[in-house]
């Protein structure tokens, strides 16, 4: 048995009997740029397969979901584990003890800010019928944390990694490949493109179509030959 | 806003002591299961048992109190904003409440196939009303189980069993007999099953 209350932007092994412990307190917060929120990699570090989980934590007045809509059809439901926050969804407001769940559905605005320090959120989600696939949203943020920190061969192994686990995965290759084109890379962002390109070529081109994280790419005349 | 406390969920005491708040039910979740427990009178706070016929991965998130799990032979003592992730189905896993507050949040799935609704929530949610035996209101909820699992032969196994204490015994013959049909165990079960006393004698009845 492995008792892991270890760091977050640690890549995951495997546990070699069958189960794992986990406190979300020793969980190192990210901080995530886009989000401008501080995430608890959860999926990441249990290696969850079955649906999306994560939680968020902040100090009184911080973001614990950022504000967004899930357009991929997935439900979410929102866990206060701890503190309280200040949920909006759609039009309405809610006040969110520990203990309070919530649940949004697609396409829904929803957005929540702690009014307590240290509190947590969980967030679950998943497509109804549709298998949890990883698209890695999560290993790219982290990615782009340490890139932040001055640290972009952590975060390329980071997604390097998660590729590994999830070989079929074109988001986690497209993603990939919106990172390594922020950070200049044209080379690697082209390669993992046409790797994307090669396990869903449809998705691919819906999403690189109005994707900014590949605007420095579509100069360049391997764009052309990709796309068009 | 789609918004409940733990302690405002259904509290459906079962006959192994704990407690079922049925989450997934309450909001109706599909994509995932989700559902919380609190103890009842055994201290019981989730039920010891495996997963190897959902073959489930399965996280236990403590969101209150203090608990004590066992997962295989080992012991854990958790408290609030922790958990246990069982990735194997085959491990036995269950928990005990150490303090009279506590709360467990179970969120579980099987890796890479789309979320089926388990038919024991529909077994579970339908206990209270068999205990006060409103066996309609038990028919009615294994009715709307079935339409999402129309050919789960525990649940029609079960419906046949309210539909035979609630004096319907032409559809619990039906129900079992196709309950049989999917899975020939159930013709065992039934033998012996004092649910079904009032229908062993009927043309049909299923040998053992």
């Amino acid at each position: 048995m492995r008792v892991r209350f270890a760091a977050a932007i640690a890549v995951r092994s495997d546990s070699l009997d069958g189960y794992e412990l986990l406190s979300l307190d020793e969980i190192e917060p990210v901080f995530l740029h886009r989000q401008q929120a501080k995430l608890l990699s959860l999926r990441r570090l249990l290696g969850y397969r079955a649906a999306g989980v994560n939680a968020w934590t902040g100090g009184k007045g911080e973001r614990v979901v950022p504000p967004h809509e899930e357009d991929s059809g997935n439900e979410e439901l929102y866990v206060v584990v701890r503190g309280r926050a200040a949920f909006t969804v759609g039009d309405e407001t809610a006040d969110a003890p520990a203990g309070t769940l919530v649940h949004v559905p697609p396409q829904t605005h929803r957005a929540a800010i702690a009014d307590e320090e240290g509190t947590i959120v969980l967030a679950v989600g998943g497509t109804p019928g549709r298998a949890f696939e990883v698209h890695g949203w999560d290993d790219w943020a982290i990615a782009d944390a340490l890139r932040r920190e001055g640290r972009p061969d952590d975060g390329r192994a980071v997604l390097t990694a998660a590729m590994e686990a999830e070989r079929d995965s074109w988001a986690l290759a497209y993603n990939t490949a919106c990172w390594e084109s922020l950070g200049g890379n044209a080379d690697a962002a082209f390669e993992l493109l046409r790797r994307a390109l090669r396990l869903d070529e449809a998705e691919v081109r819906k999403w690189a179509k109005d994707d900014a994280d590949l605007d420095p790419l579509r100069n360049d005349s391997r764009w052309r030959e990709l796309f068009g | 806003m789609n918004i409940a406390h733990v302690d405002e969920l259904d509290a459906i005491a079962l006959p192994d002591g704990f407690v079922w708040r049925p989450v997934r039910r309450r909001f109706g979740i599909k994509a995932f299961g989700v559902n919380a427990y609190t103890p009842g009178e055994s201290r019981q706070v989730v039920e010891s048992h495996t997963e190897d016929q959902l073959e489930h991965e399965e996280i236990y998130l403590v969101l209150r109190g203090r608990v004590r799990f066992t997962v295989g032979d080992d012991d854990h003592e958790l408290g609030p904003g922790q958990l246990v992730f069982v990735r194997d189905p085959q491990l036995r896993r269950g928990a005990v409440a150490l303090t009279d507050d506590a709360a467990v949040l179970a969120l579980g799935g099987k890796p890479g196939r789309p979320h089926e609704i388990s038919a024991w929530e529909t077994m579970f949610a339908a206990v209270p009303y068999a205990q006060a035996d409103d066996w309609e209101e038990a028919i009615r909820i294994h009715e709307e189980g079935l339409a999402e699992r129309p050919d789960d032969p525990a649940l029609l196994y079960n419906l046949a069993c309210m539909e035979s204490r609630g004096g319907r015994h032409r559809d619990a013959l039906l129900h079992l007999r196709r309950a049989v049909e999917l899975e020939p165990k159930w013709a065992e079960h039934a033998v012996k099953d004092s649910d079904f006393d009032a229908i062993r004698d009927e043309q049909g009845f299923p040998a053992g």
